[in-house]
């Protein structure tokens, strides 16, 4: 009984094993944790490359994945789990001085997907904005999106759920996004 | 627990009958029944980790439950013979409850006959060899590389350890089979299942020329005991010198091929870049299969950080190793690198035995005092500072350091 306990409790209920959230991780913790835990994806960034050639060899090692699930999983992994530098912030992002928005984009890791003006691997705001005009629902619609995560109004990569924004923050960025011109 | 220590036991029986061919004849199979352990977290057939862990020392660090990877640091290490429970832990898959009875050992391909053999047979039919065999993972050191390489994050000197093995030459099986002319390696796999069906087996191959020297074994025994679970019971090979990968446990078929055998295991892992290449760069097209490991060294004792009273002598033991070749001598400065003074270096054992060095420090003052370790093999190649960067992280031998401090 000891052994049932320990097996099952000293990892995984005191200690998490999850990914950083962000497009595509509920995909890779699933295909990774099959084998081995996450902190082997954790522990050390790899570049584009590298995680390329990781994904091939996990895949001739028999993880049952098929290419489109891998090209998700390389998205992901090298977005958030990257050697590469990433390229120096903007002013207006470092810490205590800017932009009040940015912050917040920042705070909930949203810049991670999104910018104001391109996409990145989600739609950029100016798109969402331009979508939901002329929606009476629209910020009611966009803050159930963000707070609940979705799939399939922008392609394959789903939205997480982000269900530690607060009530205010949500108000502030529904607002801002759908401004976005 | 109670499960596990008939276990335990029940392995000792094996044990006692391969030891003498007559005890075999004489208690036939009932003295040998293997009992399940009390694994319930465990796939079926499978034993869980708890089980594992339970059989090695409280100082074993372990890295990983899934899949199981631990050793113990250096200063645990001060054994001239790895004893069994602190011999590192390093699986790809999972570990399997193999019952003796029913394991069968099966050599294929390019022989003039295929063979099989139970564990009891080979014991009979061949002469048994003991001796002691230096293995180690591929990845030892490798979180000293910079940038980091994915895998275990063993440190300078985890994943490694040097007991005595028990078993046949794989020599006289691939003879007694006979061995055809164009055979090129020999592909040793095991009984370890994956996660999934999908899983591919874990199948490395060795070129001829180590699968015939005398020191490569097939064994059942570990430091005189049964292989313990983790170590690959009832049957692995011992390839000693060369990367832990190549000594397949849980062995159940060995197959003459006239190439490398193809599979992941050998053609995306356990390769190296045949020149060096920039720190970061992916694994070039040339890269070569990773064989034997390079000239290394560790230091045993002192621990690091232990204090010492008085200006009397500390001793410095540590033990030196090479993959192929022989451990020519061992230096230790005691000026982080500018002087390097001789060790003195034990009468060398087995061929592919580690080799114990010590070296008399006398404090000239108190305070804090470094030693660093740099062993030569006998074809000029010293440990480096630094060795080159590869993109997996494997065969790091840089120089060994320990700090100590002298109070007065």
């Amino acid at each position: 009984m000891l052994l049932a306990a320990g097996f099952a409790g000293n990892l995984w209920a005191q200690n998490p094993d999850t990914l950083i959230s962000g497009p595509g991780s509920t995909l890779t913790e699933n295909k990774c944790k099959i084998c081995h835990e996450l902190q082997h994806v954790r522990r050390t960034p790899l570049s584009r490359g590298e995680w390329a050639d990781n994904l091939r060899n996990m895949k001739e090692r028999g993880t049952p994945m098929d290419e489109a699930e891998m090209a998700i999983i390389l998205d992901y992994l090298s977005t958030y789990y990257s050697r590469d530098p990433a390229p120096p912030p903007a002013p207006d992002t470092l810490a205590g001085g800017g932009d009040p928005f940015q912050k917040l984009l920042n705070a909930h890791a949203c810049s991670g997907c999104h910018a104001p003006d391109k996409r990145i691997v989600g739609p950029s705001f100016r798109e969402v904005a331009a979508k939901y005009a002329d929606n009476p629902g629209a910020a009611a619609r966009l803050a159930a999106k963000i707070r609940n995560g979705g799939q399939g109004a922008w392609g394959a990569v789903p939205m997480p759920p982000n269900p530690g924004v607060s009530d205010a923050d949500l108000k502030s960025l529904v607002g801002w996004v759908l401004g976005s011109k | 627990m109670e499960k596990q220590r008939k276990t335990d036991e029940s392995r000792r029986g094996f044990l006692t009958g391969v030891a003498g061919a007559g005890a075999l004849a004489v208690l036939g199979g009932e003295a040998w029944s293997q009992a399940t352990p009390d694994t319930p977290a465990a796939p079926p057939g499978t034993i869980a980790s708890e089980g594992i862990k339970a059989e090695k020392v409280k100082a074993m660090q372990w890295h990983s439950e899934r899949p199981l990877t631990g050793s113990v640091p250096a200063h645990e290490h001060d054994f001239d013979v790895t004893p069994n429970d602190r011999m590192f832990v390093r699986n790809n898959l999972l570990t399997p409850v193999i019952d003796i009875h029913a394991h069968r050992l099966t050599v294929k391909g390019l022989v003039d006959k295929e063979l099989s053999f139970s564990v009891f047979e080979l014991a009979k039919a061949f002469p048994t060899v003991t001796l002691q065999g230096m293995l180690e993972c591929a990845g030892s050191g490798r979180s000293a590389y910079q940038p980091g390489a994915s895998g275990t994050p063993w440190s300078p000197t985890g994943g490694m350890g040097c007991p005595k093995w028990g078993g046949v030459r794989l020599a006289d099986v691939l003879r007694a089979a006979g061995v055809k002319p164009n055979a090129a390696h020999v592909a040793g796999q095991g009984g370890d299942p994956g996660a999934v069906p999908t899983a591919a087996p874990v199948i490395r191959s060795i070129p001829m020329r180590k699968a015939m020297d005398e020191n490569t074994l097939i064994a059942w025994a570990m430091n005189g005991e049964p292989l313990p679970w983790i170590h690959g019971y009832p049957l692995r090979l011992v390839v000693p010198g060369w990367v832990g990968s190549a000594s397949t446990k849980w062995l159940h078929t060995l197959m003459v091929l006239d190439a490398p055998f193809k599979g992941t295991y050998m053609d995306s892992s356990y390769r190296v870049p045949r020149n060096p290449i920039e720190p970061g760069q992916k694994m070039p097209p040339d890269a070569v299969s990773a064989e034997a490991w390079p000239i290394k060294s560790m230091i045993t004792s002192p621990a690091p950080n232990a204090h010492f009273k008085g200006s009397g002598p500390i001793t410095v033991r540590g033990r030196a190793w090479v993959g192929e070749g022989s451990v020519e001598r061992v230096e230790v400065s005691t000026d982080e690198g500018k002087t390097w003074r001789q060790a003195q270096l034990a009468r060398a054992g087995d061929k592919y035995a580690w080799r114990t060095f010590t070296y008399e420090f006398r404090p000239e003052r108190v305070g804090y005092v470094t030693f660093l370790a740099r062993a030569w093999d006998d074809r000029g190649n010293a440990q480096p500072t630094v060795p080159y960067w590869n993109p997996l992280g494997y065969f790091w031998n840089g120089w060994h350091r320990v700090g100590v401090l002298v109070e007065a």
